[in-house]
C-alpha cells in the first residue's frame, strides 16, 4: 500500500499518543497508589466501595456508641460499687445498734455516722456524667433526680426510662438505670418483710418472718396483724379474719409464713409483713426511718420494742436493697462483657472490610511497577523507530 | 511532421509542468485537505507530448466513508469529554456526597449519645450543613454543566452555519470557473472538499452531489443546510417545553423556525453534546436531586415525629426545593399547573410531560421522560392528579386546552435549595417524648441511613453506588467506543492518505525523474540546433 508522508507521521503521533498515555497511567496509579482512580476505571468496584465505606462508617458510628455506652456503664459500676459499701456499712450500723447494751448517746452517734452515709449516697445517686448530664434521671438528666422534699425526705423526680444506644446493628443497649430502679426498687421476689405499726403503744415485738410455706394459696400477700386487747384476753386476727388467741413467745403462722412475737401487746397495735417489692421499697426511706428511731430515746419498754422491731424491719430492707444494688451491678457487668465481645466481632468486621476496600481500590504496586516498566520500554521503542523512520527520507540523500 | 525543436520544446513544457506539480505536491506535504496531483501525459498527434490534465487523486467514496467515521468520533469526543467531567469529580472517595452523609449520621449518633450535650447538638447543624451545601455545590457543578452545553450549542450552531456558507460560496465558484474554463481549479475543490469533512465533524450530513458539481447536503431530519448555492440556518432556540434548555431550530426557506428533536443529531460533536445531554446529564441531575428530595423529606418527617429540647415538637429539619413545572411555550390554555411531593418511596426520580388529552374531562397523558412510558390520569374532585410519588394540582380545569402540555421536572434541581432550617441548637428534635436525656428520636433520625428509603428499596448510599457506578460505566463505555472508533477511523485515514496523500520519497523521485527529463528535451533542442548548424554550415 501506498503511504502517504503525512500518514507517517499520524500515524506514529498516534501510537506516541496511545503509549504515553498509557505509561501517565499506570504514573498515576503508582503515585496515588490506587488502582480505581476514576469511577470509570472499574465502575463495579468504585461503587462497592461506595457501599462498603458506608459499611465502615456505620461501624465505626457503633464503636463510638460503644465508647460512650462502657464510659456510663463504668461510672455506674463505680457508683453501684459504693452504694453497695454504704449498704454493708449501714447495715453493721444497725447490728450494732441492735445490741441492747448501747447507751441513747451511743446510738445517736451511730445515727450521725449513718446520716453521713445517706448524705453520701444522695451525692452518688445525684452523680453526673462528663457532659454533666445526671446518670440516673431517665431521661429527666438536666437536673438531679433526687431532692429532699420540705418534710426532709428523698424524693426521685427523674423518669423510668432508660436511654439506649445503638450498639451494633441489631442491639440497642440500655447505657445506665435509673435512679427509682437502684435506690427505691427491689428485686421481685425478694423475701418477706415485716414492720409494726409506727402508732404501736405496747411492747410487741417480732422475729421474722420466716418462710415455711411457699404453695400456700395465700402466699405473696400482704397481711396485717390486727391485735384486740379486751380484758386479760389479747387476741389477733389476720387482714380482718376471726380473732385467735395471742400467746407471747409462739410463733403464728399464715399465708404459708411464720411470725415469732413477743411482749404485750396494745388494744389496736398491728403488725404489717409482706414481700418486699409490696412494703417499702426506697433506700433513703429506710435510712431515715433508722435514724429516726435511733435517735428516739428510750423512756419505756415500748420504746424498746418500737426501736428493736424497727431496726429488724432496717435489717431486712436494707438486705433487700443491697440484694437490688448488687442484682443491677451484675447487669452492668454483663453489659460491660458484652461490649468487650461485640468490640471484638466488629474490630474484625473493620478489619475484613478495609481489607476488602482495599483490595478492590488499592493497587498491587509490585505489578504496577513491572508495567510502568513495560510501557515505558514501549515508549521507547516507538520513539526510535519514528526517529529511525523519519530519518530515511529520499532527500537526505540527493 | 514537427520539427525536432517543437517535439522538444513540448517536452520541456510537459517537464515544467511535472516540476510544477511535483513541487506544488512537495510545498503542501502538511496542508490539511490537500489531495495530491499527478500529471497526466498524451502523446500529441504531431509528435512530442503535452499535459492532458493535472489530475487531483480524489475518492468520493473514500473521503465519504471517512467522514462519517471522523463525524462519529467527534460525537464520541465531545461526549466523552463531558462526561470525564462528571467521572472526575464522582473521582475522589474522600470527597463527595458519600463521606459527607457518613459525618451526618455520624454526628446523630454522636447527639444519641449524648443528646443534651449542646457541642453534640451543634455537631449534628454542622454536618447538616456541610451535607446540604455539598448538596448545592454538585447541583452548582451540574447545572453549570446544562448552562456550559447551551453556550457550547450556540458555538456549534455558529460554527455549522459558517462551514454551510462557505460550501454554498464554493459550490458558486466551481460552477462558475467550470462554466469558463469547463474545468474546476483543484484547489477550489480541495478547498470544498475539506469543509465538508470540517462539517462532518459537527452534525452527522448527508452529501449528495447534483449534476457532478454542485454538493447539496441534508442534515438532522432530512433538513437542506446546503442546496447549490444556497444555504439554510439553523438556530439554537430554547425548547418549547423547557426554555432554559437549548435546542436546534431549522429555519425554512419561508423564515419559518422549526424545533428539531434533540435525538435527530447523533453524531459529530453537536451530536455527542446532545446525546450527552439526554443520556448522562439529565439523569444525573435527576439522581442528585432524588437523593437530596429522599434525605430531606425523611429527615423532615421523622424530625417532626420527635420532641426538641423546649419540649415543642420537631420542626422540618431540611428546606428543600419544590417540583418544577414548566408550561409549553405552545400552549393556548391558561390553567396554572403545580405539583408537591406526596409520598417519599413513591419518588421515581423520572421527569414528565403531561398531555391534555381532553379538556372537557381533565383527562392527561402522561409521559415519563426517561423511558418513554405513558398513561393516562384523570383530574380527581380537587382537580388533582396523583402518581409516582407526586400531586399535581391545575388551578381550574376549564382553562386547559387541549393539546396543551406541561413539563414537570420533580427532582431535577431540588438540590439546589436544600439547606438546613433548624439553628437552634435547642431545636435539634432528639428525644421521642421530651426530657433532655431523651435520645429515641435520635436513635430513628439514625436508622435512616440504612432504610430503604428510596422507591422502598434502596438506601441513600445504595443510590450513591448507582449513581458512581451508572457515571463510571458511561465514561467507560464511551471510552472502549472511542478508541474501537479512532481505530476505525485512522485505518479511513490511511486508506484516504494512500491515495490522496503526498509522500515525500515519490515526489523526491519525480523531482529527479522530471529533471532527467527537462535534461533531456534539452538535449534534444541542443541536438536539433547542433544538426541545423552542421547543415548550415555545409
Amino acid at each position: 500500500m501506498r503511504i502517504s508522508t503525512q500518514a507517517m507521521f499520524d500515524q506514529s503521533i498516534a501510537s506516541l499518543n496511545q503509549r504515553q498515555g498509557d505509561l501517565i497511567k499506570t504514573g498515576n496509579q503508582i503515585a496515588t497508589g490506587r488502582r480505581v482512580v476514576n469511577p470509570s476505571d472499574d465502575p463495579r468496584a468504585a461503587s462497592q466501595a461506595v457501599g462498603l465505606t458506608q459499611t465502615r462508617a456505620a461501624l465505626e458510628q457503633f464503636s463510638a456508641a460503644r465508647v460512650s455506652t462502657r464510659n456510663s456503664l463504668s461510672q455506674e459500676e463505680s457508683i453501684l460499687n459504693s452504694v453497695s459499701d454504704g449498704i454493708t456499712r449501714s447495715r453493721t450500723l444497725i447490728l450494732q445498734a441492735s445490741s441492747g447494751s448501747l447507751s441513747d448517746p451511743d446510738r445517736v452517734s451511730l445515727a450521725s455516722e449513718l446520716r453521713g452515709i445517706r448524705e453520701t449516697l444522695i451525692g452518688q445517686a445525684n452523680a453526673t456524667d462528663g457532659n454533666g448530664s445526671y446518670l440516673f434521671g431517665g431521661f429527666q438528666d438536666g437536673s438531679p433526680p433526687f431532692v429532699k422534699d420540705a418534710s426532709g425526705a428523698v424524693v426521685y423526680v427523674g423518669d423510668a426510662n432508660i436511654r439506649e444506644q445503638r450498639i451494633d446493628a441489631s442491639r440497642l443497649m440500655p447505657v445506665t438505670d435509673h435512679g427509682q430502679s437502684i435506690f427505691q426498687s427491689v428485686q421481685t421476689g425478694a423475701g418477706y418483710v415485716a414492720e409494726a405499726n409506727a402508732a404501736n403503744t405496747g411492747n410487741l415485738t417480732f422475729v421474722g418472718p420466716k418462710i415455711i410455706d411457699t404453695s400456700d394459696p395465700d402466699f405473696g400477700s400482704l397481711f396485717t396483724l390486727d391485735f384486740t386487747v379486751t380484758g386479760a384476753d389479747t387476741s389477733y386476727s389476720v387482714n380482718g379474719g376471726p380473732a385467735q388467741p395471742y400467746v407471747p413467745g409462739e410463733p403464728v403462722t399464715f399465708g404459708g409464713l411464720s411470725l415469732t412475737l413477743d411482749g404485750v401487746p396494745a388494744d389496736g397495735d398491728s403488725i404489717q409483713t409482706g414481700p418486699g417489692a409490696q412494703m417499702n421499697t426506697d433506700l433513703f426511706a429506710t435510712l431515715d426511718k433508722a435514724i429516726a428511731a435511733l435517735e428516739n430515746p428510750r423512756i419505756d419498754d415500748s420504746d424498746t420494742a418500737a426501736l428493736q422491731n424497727t431496726l429488724s424491719t432496717v435489717l431486712r430492707e436494707l438486705d433487700r436493697s443491697l440484694d437490688n444494688v448488687l442484682t443491677i451491678r451484675a447487669s452492668v457487668g454483663a453489659r460491660l462483657n458484652e461490649l468487650d465481645t461485640v468490640d471484638i466481632v466488629s474490630n474484625n468486621r473493620v478489619l475484613s472490610t478495609e481489607q476488602t476496600i482495599s483490595e478492590l481500590l488499592d493497587l498491587d504496586l509490585v505489578k504496577a511497577i513491572s508495567d510502568f516498566t513495560l510501557r515505558q520500554v514501549g515508549l521507547e521503542a516507538a520513539q526510535k523507530t519514528f526517529t529511525n523512520i523519519t530519518g530515511l527520507s529520499l532527500f537526505e540523500l540527493l | 511532421m514537427a520539427s525536432i525543436f517543437s517535439i522538444g520544446i513540448s517536452g520541456l513544457n510537459t517537464a515544467q509542468m511535472g516540476l510544477q506539480t511535483t513541487s506544488n505536491n512537495i510545498s503542501n506535504v502538511n496542508t490539511p485537505g490537500y489531495n495530491r496531483e499527478l500529471v497526466v501525459l498524451v502523446e500529441n498527434e504531431s509528435g512530442g507530448a503535452r499535459v492532458d490534465q493535472i489530475q487531483r487523486q480524489f475518492n468520493l467514496f473514500v473521503a465519504d466513508q471517512l467522514n462519517n467515521a471522523s463525524s462519529d468520533l467527534a460525537g464520541l469526543r465531545s461526549n466523552q469529554l463531558q462526561v470525564s467531567q462528571l467521572d472526575n469529580i464522582f473521582a475522589d472517595s474522600d470527597a463527595g456526597l458519600a463521606p459527607l452523609m457518613q459525618n451526618f449520621f455520624g454526628a446523630l449518633q454522636g447527639l444519641s449519645s449524648a443528646p443534651s450535650d449542646v457541642a453534640a447538638r451543634q455537631g449534628v447543624i454542622g454536618a447538616a450543613d456541610s451535607l446540604t451545601s455539598q448538596f448545592r455545590a454538585l447541583d452548582n457543578f451540574l447545572n453549570n454543566m446544562q448552562e456550559g452545553l447551551n453556550s457550547q450549542i450556540q458555538t456549534e450552531v455558529s460554527q455549522i452555519n459558517s462551514f454551510s456558507t462557505q460550501i454554498a460560496n464554493l459550490n458558486r465558484e466551481i460552477s462558475v470557473s467550470q462554466a469558463r474554463n469547463g474545468e474546476a481549479p483543484n484547489a477550489l475543490l480541495n478547498q470544498r472538499d475539506r469543509l465538508v469533512a470540517e462539517l462532518s465533524q459537527h452534525l452527522d450530513i448527508k452529501l449528495q452531489i447534483q449534476d457532478g458539481t454542485n454538493y447539496n447536503i441534508t442534515a438532522g431530519d432530512g433538513q437542506t443546510l446546503v442546496i447549490g448555492n444556497r444555504h439554510s440556518e439553523l438556530v439554537a432556540i430554547g425548547s418549547a417545553a423547557d426554555p432554559t434548555r437549548l435546542v436546534v431550530g431549522f429555519v425554512d426557506s419561508a423564515g419559518n423556525t422549526q424545533e428539531l428533536a434533540e435525538d435527530v443529531f447523533k453524531a459529530g460533536s453537536l451530536g455527542g453534546l446532545m446525546s450527552f445531554r439526554t443520556e448522562t446529564l439529565d439523569g444525573v441531575q435527576n439522581q442528585v436531586g432524588h437523593m437530596a428530595v429522599t434525605l430531606a423529606q425523611a429527615m423532615n418527617l421523622q424530625h417532626q415525629a420527635g420532641t426538641d429540647l423546649n419540649g415543642n415538637p420537631g420542626q422540618d429539619f431540611f428546606a428543600i426545593g419544590a417540583p418544577r413545572t414548566i408550561d409549553h411555550a405552545n400552549n393556548t390554555g391558561t390553567a396554572a399547573v403545580s405539583a408537591t411531593f406526596t409520598d417519599i418511596p413513591g419518588l421515581v426520580g423520572a421527569e414528565y410531560d403531561l398531555r391534555v388529552s381532553d379538556a372537557a374531562t381533565g383527562e392527561f397523558t402522561v409521559v415519563r421522560r426517561d423511558n418513554g412510558q405513558s398513561f393516562t390520569a384523570n383530574l380527581d374532585v380537587n382537580n388533582e392528579l396523583a402518581f409516582d410519588g407526586l400531586l399535581v394540582n391545575v388551578d381550574d380545569p376549564t382553562l386547559l386546552a387541549d393539546g396543551d402540555s406541561y413539563r414537570l421536572q420533580p427532582v431535577r434541581r431540588a438540590a439546589a435549595e436544600i439547606e438546613t432550617l433548624v439553628r437552634d441548637t435547642a431545636e435539634v428534635a432528639a428525644a421521642q417524648a421530651g426530657g433532655s436525656g431523651d435520645n429515641r428520636n435520635a436513635l430513628a433520625m439514625l436508622d435512616l441511613q440504612n432504610a430503604k428509603l428510596l422507591r422502598g428499596n434502596t438506601s441513600l448510599t445504595q443510590a450513591y453506588m448507582t449513581l458512581i457506578s451508572d457515571v463510571g460505566n458511561r465514561a467507560g463505555i464511551l471510552s472502549v467506543s472511542l478508541s474501537a472508533q479512532e481505530s476505525i477511523t485512522l485505518q479511513l485515514q490511511q486508506l484516504q492518505q494512500s491515495e490522496s496523500g503526498v509522500n515525500l520519497d515519490e515526489e523526491a523521485v519525480n523531482l529527479i525523474r522530471y529533471q532527467q527529463f527537462f535534461q533531456a528535451n534539452a538535449r534534444v533542442i541542443e541536438t536539433g540546433s547542433t544538426i541545423l548548424d552542421t547543415i548550415l554550415g555545409l
